[in-house]
């Protein structure tokens, strides 16, 4: 009977939710306060900020925008490359591989946790645009969705890389690093796209935080590269190729 | 319905092979052991019944579920103990078993009561808000153990679950299990203590590198094993004749010669003990050292293949 098939559904549907939600909150309570995510996730954005604003004579406020938009890329997809090999190498990760739970519960749930994270700490920087700056916002509902999808993108980002089977935390990092320094510097973050030489413009297309930035810029000033349909439409996208990689890979590499 | 039947399981790492074609069943609440020295692939054997691992070939099916297609249903009646007590240190001990609940869909009500009772049982509960950072490693053992329990399984998985612990642990761990199998739970468990295995089972798989030699019950193992207790000795002076002439002593099954000591198989030591005795006597040597050794895992397997050991290696007699 379809009814029953469709209880079941639910059922399991919820299971996976609360179960992917455990395992976000266990994440939340072990490794938010540890001192490499700290670093990684919230003064590692904050440097590389400073170090370009105090270079550029733009207003202070004006510079708002691109902040949240490394706020977020590197607070999201600095926890799981930490949190992944460490319960690799005390083996507890092995409680997640073994739960009755699809993999991609797991993969979510791991991701749930940079997400949270990372809105938590954006938060810093729409902050002191809004008390300080007084930065006014044009469209606020497109930064809420911008700001969602864009650490969601590279929270899964972060899940991605602690795939790699490695019980050492510099090993991901470093991978991952390679992918998310040159990230800042073709996206739009400081140097617009459209005054960047073609080839730049078009590696750009290629990068999920040209989209979010886009998203995010459009927010502020109402002018945007694309649309914001077009940068949720690619940033959804982006989300369902790293969940996709994601799980191919924790299966691959699960010996 | 069997609770675990496996067949033809092949699991290699590259050019090792960890499993080398195994095949047995585990029934409805029986407690079956593998019992196999280290790197005999027991951990390996228990990580793809409960599907962390996947094998390179064969099947295993947990209450008729195919562990590799029907995995979360197979996994949801299930209970694991790994071999390192694999718990999160950062957490309290409490958190740690809500946490282990939420995972296996414990609902809301009935995780708190079970982390109540089990932290109990256990003796941990007083020390529940504790982060389990400070736990000692006994302490930890239990709450690993108490974690695996707290879904309620029909089948327990428990990878060496007293090894390294103090008697008071140990007994606690023992009695849980006798508990727990007369509600009628399956347990399979891995150790390397034969005394264990014997106390415990009410089968036993040996294992050694890849291989099941014999499956039985203990009562029957227990004259394999019995078989091959030893004697080591030396003499204040030793000539290589004095090896035939041991090997020829009544109950003597075989001997061999490792530096200057002599080691003596047999089933019977006190015996064999008079007899080295009066040999020595005989042949005016004095005994400078005996020592009688419980049978070794290792000497157990060579029995049961057939093998022969040859100085330190072992190798099949055809
Ligand atoms: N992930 C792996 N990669 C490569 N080899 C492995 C891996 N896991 C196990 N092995 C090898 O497989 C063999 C069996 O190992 P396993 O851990 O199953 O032994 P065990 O019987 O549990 O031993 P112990 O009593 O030491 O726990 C060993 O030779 C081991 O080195
Ligand atoms: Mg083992």
């Amino acid at each position: 009977m379809p009814s029953i098939d469709h209880k079941g559904w639910t059922k399991r549907l919820s299971r996976e939710l609360s179960a992917a939600w455990a395992i976000a909150r266990k994440d939340m309570r072990i490794y938010y306060l540890k001192p490499n995510i700290i670093v990684s996730g919230i003064l590692f954005p904050l440097f590389m900020f400073l170090a370009f604003a105090i270079g550029k004579n733009a207003p202070a406020g004006t510079l708002i925008p691109g902040l949240i938009s490394i706020t977020l890329l590197f607070s999201a997809s600095s926890i799981e490359p930490v949190s992944i090999p460490i319960e690799r190498r005390v083996k507890t990760f092995d409680r997640l591989l073994s739960a009755p739970i699809s993999l991609h519960s797991l993969v979510a749930g791991e991701s749930l946790s940079g997400f949270l994270y990372s809105l938590g700490i954006a938060c810093l920087p729409l902050a002191v645009g809004v008390i300080i700056f007084s930065t006014p916002i044009v469209h606020v509902p497109v930064l809420v969705i911008a700001m969602i999808l864009t650490s969601f993108c590279f929270a899964t980002l972060g899940t991605l890389f602690a795939a790699y089977p490695t019980e050492n935390v510099g090993e991901v990092m470093s991978m991952l690093n390679t992918v998310r320094l040159p990230l800042i510097f073709i996206s739009g973050v400081f140097i617009p796209i459209s005054t960047m030489p073609q080839i730049g413009q078009k590696i750009a297309l290629i990068s999920p935080l040209t989209y979010g930035n886009d998203m995010i810029e459009f927010a502020y000033t109402g002018k945007s590269l694309f649309s914001p349909l077009l940068d949720i439409v690619v940033l959804v996208i982006f989300i369902m190729i790293f969940q996709i990689a994601a799980n191919h890979l924790y299966k691959k590499f699960n010996e | 319905m069997q609770a675990i039947e496996v067949s033809h399981l092949i699991k290699k790492f590259g050019p090792l092979t960890a499993l080398n074609d195994i095949t047995f069943s585990v029934g409805e609440g029986e407690t079956f052991g593998f019992l196999g020295p280290n790197g005999a692939g027991k951990t390996t054997t228990i990580r793809i019944l409960t599907g962390i691992s996947r094998p390179t070939s064969g099947t295993a099916i947990i209450f008729g579920n195919d562990i590799e297609h029907d995995t979360i249903a197979a996994r949801q009646t299930m209970g694991i103990v790994s071999e390192n007590s694999n718990v999160y240190d950062d957490l309290t001990a409490w958190q740690n078993m809500i946490f282990s609940a939420e995972l296996y869909h414990v609902g809301r009500k009935e995780r708190e009561k079970k982390t109540n009772e089990l932290l109990m049982t256990f003796g941990l509960h007083e020390r529940r808000n504790d982060k389990v950072h400070g736990f000692s490693k006994g302490m930890k053992r239990r709450l690993t153990l108490a974690m695996g329990l707290v879904n309620s399984p029909r089948l327990l998985f428990l990878d060496e679950p007293t090894s390294g612990l103090d008697v008071q642990s140990n007994l606690i761990i023992r009695d849980v299990v006798t508990e727990l199998v007369s509600e009628g739970v399956t347990v399979f468990l891995t150790t390397h203590n034969i005394e264990e295995a014997n106390v415990m089972c009410d089968r036993v798989a040996i294992i050694n590198k890849g291989n099941i030699a014999a499956i039985d019950a203990p009562e029957s193992l227990k004259k394999t094993i019995q078989s091959v207790q030893s004697i080591e000795l030396s003499f204040n002076h030793s000539s290589i004749d004095q090896l035939e002439e041991l090997r020829r002593l009544p109950m003597v099954n075989d001997a061999h010669k490792a530096g200057d000591k002599f080691k003596l198989y047999t089933e019977d030591p006190s015996e064999v003990i008079d007899a080295v005795m009066a040999y020595a006597h005989t042949h005016n040597l004095k005994v400078i050292s005996i020592t009688t050794l419980g049978p070794s895992l290792e000497d157990v397997f060579i029995r049961l293949t057939g093998l022969r050991r040859t100085g330190g290696a072992a190798h099949a007699i055809d």
